[in-house]
């Protein structure tokens, strides 16, 4: 029988920590919150159709309101889901109106605009483009390449939005107000390219047509205002340019701050792994049994690769990887440095073959771009192939090949920008000793003395030809090499136009050419790498001498990580380049939509489902790092031009200027009242500047101050929660031990366990049974911060208690011994499930109704423990200091205490709505005159179930061992009174030594919980006592029925309003009456929490002791 | 939920024939329990498997298709059920032992030897890829 008990108890208890835990984390899961607080829809509509408050009425609906607009959170089945909706429309609808009229309007408007945004968006959907697709390829290949997609979706509309940034507000306005075509010397077409304009070399190279278009920035007109409605054409270009950047950073920040947030920090020192690897791992998006069969077979391949990992955590590495490493990354360093050195040879190179030969061959034009598409793509191969020498873990390898992969790609932008740069610093300076030249005819000044030579014979030969400007740099540095030659050089040169120095237009053309030679370069390794292979593997494999399908070529796998990273790539050549060419970001979006719709396909039909997973939403945010890096190393250079160079002097809407930017002085200058100006010089000029760079850097430190202190406390959290779990499972064993000599042992053992664990609590407060006060004393901040949260609740609980005592008497008179465990072991499991999941059923009234009548014996132990906070505890660790030196009055006291904290808690759940709170009251009180339980809602119930427990443990262990223990423990002490008055006070003493087993416990509890409050201790603290009350259960209660209902009556006309003193007193008289000791006690800790809510706890909980020592020493 | 489509073809069913849990998940939104639904129970499903439900809510209902035995306790029958569904019995049962073990032990926050609600949640919140991973696309 104690066995059987035993289990039960045991169960119930498990149920009991898991509810409590929930209620723990009610703050982070806000839905369970709401669950509980929607149990009581119906309470809530009963008080609406009776309260007439319009503020009552407005936070009825506010009420219902958020249940609409929570409903999809709740676990409910969809019947219960619209039951409840429509509940509350109606309410909501009936009583709106009540308030006020414009409220009503307010209400009514705001239903519309939902209405309205709910068809809008229904309708938007319509538009995502490629949804279907995406999802086509979700379901065959899973969400890691299908995030791929999602990230390419997702950079097509930002360039959308930056396409339409540039085309309204540049390209448009020079197309409909600027000078047309041909009106001015950068509009039009040299003559003596006229005849090769529409060449399609030249085409191809960007020349011609295109250059002088408003593909480019030299096609832009200077005039400060163009069209009837002066648009300032000039200042817009600058200010869309420098938009495109502000806009792409704003996105993607927060675009990142969004995925963070939704990946709910995943601190690295969680030890997940198995259980993510096994609950993670089945991508509920597959519905393809390809991709289903390659998903089994990459968590087979990710299981055992976690047993590997975990069975030798440490592999000795040995040299021979070592050394194999080394030459590997000597490898990528030397390619790496050899792609940069290619690059910048190229370029170098073109610059040459431009200023010598006059005609270049379709290969020399488009040779920088050629080259460095190829580098691109031919080096991640050779980088995964060293790679493969590494022997590295996967995932390590994935990690190196992204970072080498990243500085490739940085490498070679890098490189062809400085290259460029390097290029345009020779070309303004030319021009500028062009400008100087035409001028004054004298640029000599310019020159360095080594040119002087030559400075004769080139300015003839410049007057000879057609325009009296000498442009290019050639013949400068012609001039210094061969000098015999110049002549002939400078006509050759002289024949390129002035338009032609367009700096600006080059690097555009640069980028633009680069774009385009990138897009062709990937979609012939989509062809050729992908699609052909596979169309080899896939017809060639019969008649081929070995399975071209699983040995070598196979088919072509996504790679993910890659061309994330070639489509960053692809960005960045855009951010950089669309300053210069304010079409890039169209072009990319045709680029874009024409990627989209190859890839798709070619992932469709040729590409296998990769084995090697990569984490799909860890990526996320790692493509969007990327992607930012990316941004700011593309915004450099751009920025650094802007602000470096001079604007050719020629062409562009900032030809004249000394710098780009001047015309935004010039603007604010000129068009704004002379107020602003001064304004504006005031707020630029260091007065102004240098402290609000001091007041950002401050800010800067303050936040980083508080981001650290923050971490700091996250990890010392972590910490207690760490220590927690250890010390708990210490504790777990400890029980362990404890429950087998239980179970092993007859009535006595029980007891002897109840001293074992009386005494570890005494081990872990440093002072003992005797002063409860001292334990108090230990936690003042934890008091203080539950306190409040109890504060609200006191009302409510006194009632609360009362109707605890009728339910006591009911279990108690029902079942003496063996009945009582029975019915706890079959309803715990009723009680659990409640518990843990009220929301559902509660939802569902007539579940409800089921489990009262069963629970009352499980119930009340799940509500103590899963409840028990600190205001409770502190009561019954005043009941404790009582029961050492106290005789039976002082047990009868706990008890009340034990029933009471359940109420309170529940009504601290409830707190959130003030109005569920006071529901609560009004049926608590119902219950206390009626004694009729299930008229409550269901939080009384809950609290009526748990007391009759109590009621039984504390007999058996009196009977026996009163004698024995007496001088040990308080425990003891408790027993003895009971012998003494087994008859009539017996109940009480029951009462009490329940008390104290509990409060044992509770101490135990109690500590642990002071020391770190964390969910994980208070779950294995809770145990102890169930292992003695399923010992006890069996043997008492015979007599507790008589006294429960006496209690009751007293308790109720005594709780409702006494403060300490009062209550205090009546102890040390009262010690003949139980009853009216009871009172006493029942009051302590109300009246703490009545008057001082707060603070003034501790000093209640002081005085406490002090009386209750009292009483011990009268009986 | 993506566009809109009011007829699922035989193709679309099929295509959700692969997930190993497919049993499970009937049964869990079910309202008897075996697997047939109503179309709220329907409803219900797909609200839960959207992109659009809250992590805790999918949280739940995990919890739930992987507690095979219904006793609201992810047990080791119910890991080694799962173990098994995910690997189509690939691993070895020592494999299996060993990994039902380490799950546990990683996640059973009160050491009860099996894995609640909130051990469950606790643990799946942090999972970076669960989100992303549990909700289905119609």
């Amino acid at each position: 029988m104690a066995a059987a008990t035993g289990s039960a108890a045991v169960k119930t208890a498990k149920s009991c920590k898991k509810y409590r835990t929930v209620k723990r984390h009610a703050g982070i899961y806000t839905y369970q919150e709401s669950w509980a607080v929607s149990n009581s829809d119906d309470d809530v509509s009963e008080e609406k159709a009776e309260s007439h408050d319009p503020e009552q009425i407005f936070q009825n609906i506010q009420y219902q309101k958020e249940i609409m607009a929570n409903i999809r959170c709740r676990p409910w089945p969809m019947r219960q889901k619209l039951r409840v909706l429509r509940q509350a429309k109606e309410i909501v609808l009936k009583y709106e109106g009540r308030l006020t009229r414009t409220r009503g309007y307010q209400a009514a408007g705001a239903e519309l605009w939902r209405k309205f945004i709910r068809l809008a968006y229904n309708f938007v959907v319509i538009f995502i483009p490629w949804e279907m697709r995406i999802k086509k390829i979700e379901s065959h290949f899973g969400s890691g390449v299908a995030s791929y997609f999602i990230f390419l979706r997702w950079l097509f509309g930002i360039n959308i939005v930056l396409t339409i940034m540039t085309g309204a507000f540049v390209v448009l306005p020079e197309l409909l107000a600027g000078a047309p075509f041909g009106s001015t010397v950068s509009k039009t077409i040299p003559k003596e390219h006229a005849d090769s304009a529409q060449a399609l070399d030249t085409i191809w190279s960007l020349g011609g047509y295109l250059q002088y278009s408003v593909l480019f920035y030299g096609y832009y007109g200077r005039d400060r205002k163009i069209g009837k409605a002066g648009y300032r054409l000039p200042l817009a270009y600058f200010l869309v340019g420098m938009a495109v950047f502000a806009y792409s950073f704003i996105i993607l920040l927060k675009k990142m701050a969004k995925n963070s947030r939704m990946s709910l920090a995943s601190a690295s020192d969680e030890n997940y792994t198995f259980c993510w690897r096994l609950f993670c791992a089945w991508d509920y998006l597959i519905g393809n049994p390809e991709a289903a069969e390659s998903k089994a077979a990459a968590i087979v391949n990710s299981i055992r690769e976690a047993i590997l990992e975990e069975q030798e955590k440490k592999k000795s590495k040995n040299l021979y990887a070592i050394s194999l490493r080394i030459i590997a990354n000597i490898l990528v360093l030397l390619s790496l440095a050899g792609s940069i050195y290619i690059i910048y040879f190229v370029v170098d190179r073109s610059q040459r073959l431009e200023r010598t030969k006059k005609e270049l061959t379709l290969w020399e034009k488009n040779e920088v771009s050629v080259v460095v598409s190829l580098i691109t793509m031919i080096a991640p191969s050779a980088f995964e192939l060293v790679a493969a020498l590494e022997m590295y873990h996967p995932r390590t390898t994935l990690r190196f090949q992204l970072a080498r992969v990243l500085v490739l790609y940085l490498g070679n932008l890098y490189s062809l920008i400085i290259a460029l740069l390097d290029k345009v610093d020779s070309m303004s300076v030319t021009v500028s000793v062009n400008n100087n030249a035409s001028n004054s005819t004298t640029f000599l000044a310019n020159k360095t003395l080594s040119k002087d030579d030559n400075l004769s014979t080139t300015i003839p030969g410049v007057q000879i030809t057609k325009n009296g400007v000498v442009t290019s740099e050639e013949s400068r540095t012609q001039g210094f090499m061969v000098p015999d030659s110049l002549v002939n050089k400078t006509v050759s040169v002289n024949t390129q136009k002035p338009q032609d120095q367009c700096w600006e237009t080059y690097v555009g053309q640069e980028m633009l050419k680069l774009s385009i030679i990138d897009m062709i370069f990937t979609v012939a390794s989509i062809l050729l790498i992908d699609f052909f292979r596979g169309l080899c593997v896939r017809y060639l494999s019969d008649c081929w001498c070995w399975d071209l399908e699983s040995k070598f070529p196979e088919y072509g796998e996504f790679k993910i990580a890659e061309n994330v990273l070639h489509l960053v790539y692809n960005q960045g050549m855009i951010w950089m380049g669309a300053f210069f060419s304010p079409c890039l970001p169209a072009f990319n979006v045709l680029k874009l939509i024409g990627l989209m719709y190859l890839r798709s396909w070619a992932v469709l039909t040729c590409n296998v489902p990769h084995q090697q997973v990569f984490r799909a939403s860890r990526s996320n945010n790692f493509y969007l790092a990327m992607l930012l890096f990316m941004l700011f190393l593309c915004m450099l250079p751009t920025i650094f031009a802007i602000a470096r160079y001079k604007p050719s002097s020629s062409c562009g809407p900032f030809s004249g200027q000394d710098k780009i930017y001047d015309i935004v002085y010039e603007t604010i200058k000129s068009d704004f009242p002379t107020w602003f100006n001064t304004v504006i010089t005031y707020i630029s000029s260091p007065v102004v500047v240098l402290p609000a760079l001091l007041l950002l850097f401050m800010l800067i430190y303050y936040l980083q101050s508080i981001a650290r202190s923050l971490k700091f406390t996250n990890n010392q959290l972590r910490m207690k929660i760490q220590t927690e779990r250890t010390e708990d499972k210490k504790k777990v064993i400890q029980m362990a031990a404890a429950r087998i000599q239980n179970l092993d042992g007859t009535d006595k053992r029980p007891e002897q366990e109840s001293d074992i664990i009386s005494q570890e609590s005494s081990v872990w407060s440093s002072t003992p049974r005797k002063n409860g006060s001292v334990l108090n004393f230990e936690s003042p901040v934890s008091k203080g911060t539950r306190i409040q949260t109890i504060s609200q609740s006191v009302p409510q609980t006194v009632p609360s208690t009362d109707v605890a005592r009728p339910v006591k008497a009911t279990p108690t008179s029902t079942s003496l011994t063996p009945a009582p465990s029975v019915s706890s072991v079959q309803k715990p499991r009723n009680d659990r499930i409640s518990n843990r999941y009220q929301s559902i059923l509660h939802g569902s009234v007539s579940e409800l109704c089921k489990t009262k009548p069963y629970t009352p014996v499980t119930f009340k132990k799940h509500s103590e423990d899963v409840r028990s906070e600190p205001l409770f505890r502190k009561g019954i660790r005043q009941v404790n200091l009582d029961a050492l030196g106290a005789g039976a009055p002082v047990f009868v006291g706990r008890r009340p205490h034990a029933t009471r904290y359940f109420l309170v808690n529940e009504t601290e759940s409830r707190k959130k709505s003030l109005r569920s709170t006071s529901q609560l009251q009004r049926h608590l009180r119902k219950d206390e005159s009626g004694d009729i339980i299930e008229l409550y809602p269901r939080n009384v119930r809950r609290y009526v179930v748990r007391t009759p427990q109590q009621m039984y443990s504390p007999n058996p262990s009196e009977d026996e061992e009163d004698d024995e223990e007496l001088g040990r423990e308080f425990i003891n002490g408790s027993y003895r009174p009971r012998s003494l008055s087994d008859l009539r006070p017996a109940p009480r003493f029951y009462i009490g030594e329940h008390a104290d087993g509990h409060v044992l416990m509770s101490k135990d509890l109690a500590r642990v919980h002071y020391k770190s409050w964390n969910d994980g201790f208070d779950l294995d603290l809770d145990r102890p006592p169930y292992a003695y009350r399923k010992v006890h259960l069996s043997y008492h209660e015979p007599c507790v029925k008589p006294k429960p209902k006496q209690k009751l009556e007293q308790s109720l006309t005594e709780s409702d309003s006494i403060s300490i003193e009062s209550s205090s007193d009546p102890q040390n008289s009262g010690n003949d009456q139980y009853i009216q000791v009871i009172h006493s006690k029942e009051k302590y800790p109300k009246p703490g929490t009545k008057l001082t809510k707060k603070k003034s706890k501790n000093s209640v909980d002081l005085n406490m002791p002090e009386p209750n020592e009292l009483v011990c020493s009268n009986v | 939920m993506g566009n809109k489509q009011t007829v699922f073809t035989a193709e679309q069913l099929d295509a959700y024939q692969d997930n190993p849990f497919r049993q499970r998940i009937a049964e869990v939104f079910s309202a008897d329990g075996d697997g047939n639904m109503t179309l709220d129970d329907f409803l219900d499903m797909f609200s839960v498997l959207s992109e659009m439900a809250p992590r805790d809510l999918k949280a739940y209902y995990a919890f739930k298709i992987y507690d095979f035995n219904n006793d609201d306790y992810i047990c080791k029958s119910d890991l080694e059920k799962t173990v098994n569904k995910l690997t189509r019995n690939e691993l070895t049962p020592e494999e299996v032992r060993l990994v039902c073990e380490k799950v546990i032990y990683e996640a059973d926050a009160d050491n009860d030897g099996k894995l609640s609600l909130e051990d469950f949640q606790r643990m799946i919140v942090r999972a970076p890829d669960f989100l992303s991973t549990f909700h289905i696309r119609i």
